[in-house]
């Protein structure tokens, strides 16, 4: 199904719905191989074809797009107005808007701007009975009714489908530098964040990068800083001093050079074999969490507490770490996002929601009541 | 409310943490919008999770509705008891829990105040973000109820981007763990639902936020205008230079008026005042600030002072702090109202107030969040003369139609609550409000958590719609508001 309308999304879903057929959306297919492993889906609800960007009011600093534009075509388009919908997840290249918010995927942007659901503020929702229907607004200042943009983020497209969505953009910064710093063990790598975050300093992006395998110093912390030019630069200054005691090295990078090295930076942990699982923690842990991977690489935010780890091995092995993760007291919410169909067969790739399981039912029933979207896959 | 039910209620919470005294109830009639008053039934005051469990498992039980209630500062009647129904005070559970100064996390029960997480953390340099004006008394379960906000979200953002986790009691007495200690927990986010929910699925008995580190420079700064134009010409100029102040507020010539009669900020008379604060690193805020005030200059500030010490930015924040409570100075009564439109179409959305104001006779002070377009109107009345309060009430509705036109909300952070749950209407379809609905049936199919709320249903017979009123407290003299 590849509907063009708003109206035509819903038609879609309705008649597929009274079929009696499972239901898949999709924008570019980015994240399909996350999610269980379940059934295939009877029909696949494309939404490539809404992909525009409805309104950009620049004054107002917000934007309505359609749920199967792509992020990085967005923000071309209002990079002229020297703004942003400053969001870096994974594949940012393809990634739609609605494929992003249904997943609230981010990147390292994510220690400033947050995630998909901190940005959302409308949201334009099609049901299975065929209805739209809205929530939020285009303000971004606006508590009337709930904001139901929030609960479909992260809900991996089994309430509903996103048609459109409503989201605070931010100016772009008119300079910016990226500190690179090495760290050769765990103990000074805990010492450099817990520094950084109790300091006057402001960055955009603070990543932990685990370099396991890699020669050199075991772990880089990459600071990003991101305003007006001379306020770059002093950040950057103060950051080299706060970092100098506990790295064996610290580089700045600007330019070309910093944006490849973003870029890469991105890929790098999706290009290599294994399984892909998120995991958070307490950021004042961070010794103990990354004992808990040594054997992997890892990214995380290291401020919020939140990263991905690749891991390798024989399926039995990988579905056995992700074992051992949930069970580990330094880590939670780990939930699986890119494995072999072997792997996501030995382990539930979303886990337990605990007391939450009759709530979450309750309102996928309240969505979708005879259950075809996404069924056996999302993690309701 | 039978005596089996209050003899349970009190066995669960203990003889004098459970009211029915006409007398004691009075105080729990009506929130900080006193115009909308109930009488419930009861008031129980539980000390613990464990008891707002057991009574909330209770009223499940016997089919009592319920409404929780924090410090009742509320402005949108969210915490309008039901008739016949139990109200659930939640100011005994008052007790900070943890705070985590490594983690920059502070972990409290619903009845601490907002102020009282910073006084917490400010010897370690934190600061808890979001700042209502009633930040002193108003409660963070209230604060998670409605979403609160303050003057300083344009950057900061709203509760819903500070509070990390909650355990909420559900309509059915089940307790969740919604979010927690860590960020991501799988799933639908159910706790940006649940913030700004004014209390209709849950009741939050434990609340984790996140703390910020206090910005190295603040930098604060007051302009006069001579017509409110130049002042909004200075914000929108701003907000294309790409600079996103800390806070934007503005006050017109009546609302400057009153501060001025009731706090002394030494205000300089003009028809419009603007203020700007910047916060973060020094270096950035050194370089920026110098573009606001040529900005103020450009477009022919009467008048600019810039805060050079604590004390005189205080003094500023004071005069606009207190602007909604000034006004008693300036009119006998007066109606406070919440309506956001998008920032470039202020302008015209005070052009339009301003007209209104002239056909109807009533005077309209204007304090407003200016960097997201929220809009106080402060209407003037005087309940002597007869019809007044009535204008005053279509004078507020019209106002928010106007907003709704220019493509805006019917609150920015106070709330639909009772007071405007009727608007609803014009702002969502019936289709919008039915899926709304269906979430709230998804978490109480019985309706008994804070029934009457947020969702349009018939006025109830003896509610008055109406302007401020005095609480009954304040009448009695007790309290004074601020």
């Amino acid at each position: 199904m590849t509907p063009s309308t708003p109206d035509e999304v819903a038609a879609a879903l309705r008649r597929a719905a009274d079929a009696r057929q499972t239901i898949a959306i999709r924008g570019a297919g980015t994240k399909s191989d996350w999610g269980r492993d379940g059934a295939r889906a009877d029909a696949i609800l494309d939404m490539r074809s809404l992909n525009r960007v409805l309104a950009h009011e620049a004054g107002d600093m917000t934007a309505t797009l359609e749920a199967g534009a792509a992020l990085a075509d967005v923000n071309r388009a209002l990079a002229p107005h020297r703004q942003w919908l400053p969001l870096d997840p994974p594949f940012a290249e393809r990634a739609t808007i609605g494929g992003v918010l249904a997943t609230n995927d981010s990147g390292p942007l994510r220690h400033r701007y947050g995630t998909p659901r901190d940005l959302v503020i409308g949201v334009q929702l099609a049901t299975t009975d065929g209805v739209l229907s809205k929530a939020g607004g285009r303000v971004v200042k606006n508590v009337a009714g709930y904001d139901l943009g929030k609960l479909v983020a992260g809900s991996f497209g089994s309430l509903a489908a996103i048609v459109s969505a409503t989201f605070k953009l931010a100016p772009l910064p008119a300079a910016s530098k990226t500190l690179r710093a090495d760290i050769a063990d765990a103990a000074s790598l805990a010492r450099a964040i817990g520094a950084v975050m109790n300091s006057a300093l402001d960055p955009i992006a603070f990543e932990i990068v685990s370099r396991a395998r890699a020669a050199g110093s075991r772990f880089g912390l990459l600071i990003r800083f991101a305003s007006v030019a001379a306020a770059v630069d002093a950040q950057a200054a103060e950051a080299i001093a706060t970092l100098q005691p506990y790295a064996a090295g610290v580089a700045a990078l600007d330019g070309d050079a910093e944006r490849s090295m973003w870029r890469e930076h991105a890929d790098a942990i999706w290009s290599g074999d294994g399984a892909i699982v998120r995991a958070s923690w307490l950021p004042a842990n961070i010794a103990r969490v990354v004992e808990e991977v040594e054997a992997f690489e890892f990214v995380g935010r290291a401020a919020v507490g939140a990263g991905l780890v690749r891991i390798t091995g024989s399926d039995d092995d990988q579905a056995r770490v992700v074992e051992r993760l949930r069970a580990s007291a330094v880590v939670g919410n780990v939930v699986v996002a890119r494995a072999s169909a072997a792997v996501k067969r030995r382990v539930d790739v979303w886990g337990s929601h605990g007391d939450r399981q009759t709530l979450l039912e309750s309102l996928k029933r309240a969505f979708d009541p005879t259950g075809v979207l996404n069924p056996g896959r999302g993690p309701i | 409310m039978n005596r089996a039910f209050l003899d349970e209620l009190r066995r669960i919470a203990g003889d004098t943490h459970v009211l029915d005294d006409a007398l004691e109830l009075l105080t729990y009639e009506c929130d900080a919008l006193p115009h909308l008053r109930e009488r419930p039934a009861a008031v129980a005051l539980p000390g613990s999770a464990a008891e707002v469990q057991a009574i909330v498992r209770l009223c499940a039980r016997e089919g009592i509705p319920f409404v929780a209630r924090g410090h009742g500062t509320g402005l949108s009647g969210g915490a309008l008891p039901v008739a016949g129904g139990l109200v659930i005070a939640l100011s005994r559970l008052n007790r900070v829990l943890s705070v985590d100064i490594p983690n920059q996390r502070v972990v409290v029960e619903p009845g601490v105040t907002n102020l009282e997480i910073t006084r917490q953390v400010a010897p370690f340099g934190f600061y808890y973000a979001p700042d209502p004006s009633s930040q002193q008394v108003c409660s963070i379960g209230g604060n998670v109820a409605e979403n609160s906000g303050g003057a300083h979200c344009l950057k900061y953002g709203f509760t819903v981007h500070h509070v990390l986790g909650v355990d909420a009691v559900l309509p059915d007495g089940e307790l969740v763990h919604i979010g927690g200690d860590l960020v991501d927990t799988p799933g639908p986010d159910l706790l940006g639902l649940l913030v700004g929910s004014e209390g209709t699925l849950a009741v939050v008995t434990r609340i984790v936020v996140r703390i910020l580190r206090r910005p190295e420079t603040v930098q604060t700064l007051l302009a006069a205008f001579d017509t409110i134009d130049a002042g909004g010409a200075v914000v929108s100029d701003l907000i294309a230079e790409g600079i996103v102040p800390a806070a934007v507020e503005m006050m017109d010539a009546l609302a400057i008026r009153a501060a001025e009669a009731a706090v002394h900020p030494n205000f300089p008379p003009a028809d419009t005042v603007l203020i700007v604060e910047l916060d973060g690193p020094a270096s950035e805020v050194t370089s920026l600030f110098d573009v606001v005030v040529a900005t103020c200059r450009r477009h022919g500030a009467t008048a600019i002072e810039v805060a050079t010490s604590d004390e005189q930015r205080a003094r500023i924040w004071r005069g606009r702090k207190a602007a909604f409570a000034a006004m008693g100075r300036v009119s006998p009564n007066y109606y406070v109202q919440d309506g956001v439109v998008p920032r470039t179409r202020l302008p015209e959305v005070l052009s339009r107030i301003r007209d209104l104001e002239r056909r109807s006779g009533l005077r309209i002070g204007n304090v407003f969040h200016a960097g997201d377009g929220n809009l106080h109107p402060l209407i003037c009345y005087d309940e002597r003369v007869p019809g007044e309060a009535d204008k005053a009430v279509e004078v507020a509705a019209e106002i928010l139609s106007y907003c709704i036109e220019a493509g805006g909300s019917l609150t920015g952070e106070h709330g639909i609550g009772a007071d405007k749950s009727q608007y609803m209407p014009t702002m969502f379809a019936a289709e919008d409000l039915a899926l709304m609905q269906r979430v709230r049936a998804a978490f109480d199919p019985r309706g008994l958590c804070n029934p009457g709320k947020v969702f349009p249903t018939p006025r109830l017979c003896g509610e008055v719609p109406g302007p401020y009123r005095q609480h009954p407290i304040e009448a009695a003299g007790l309290a004074d508001r601020m």
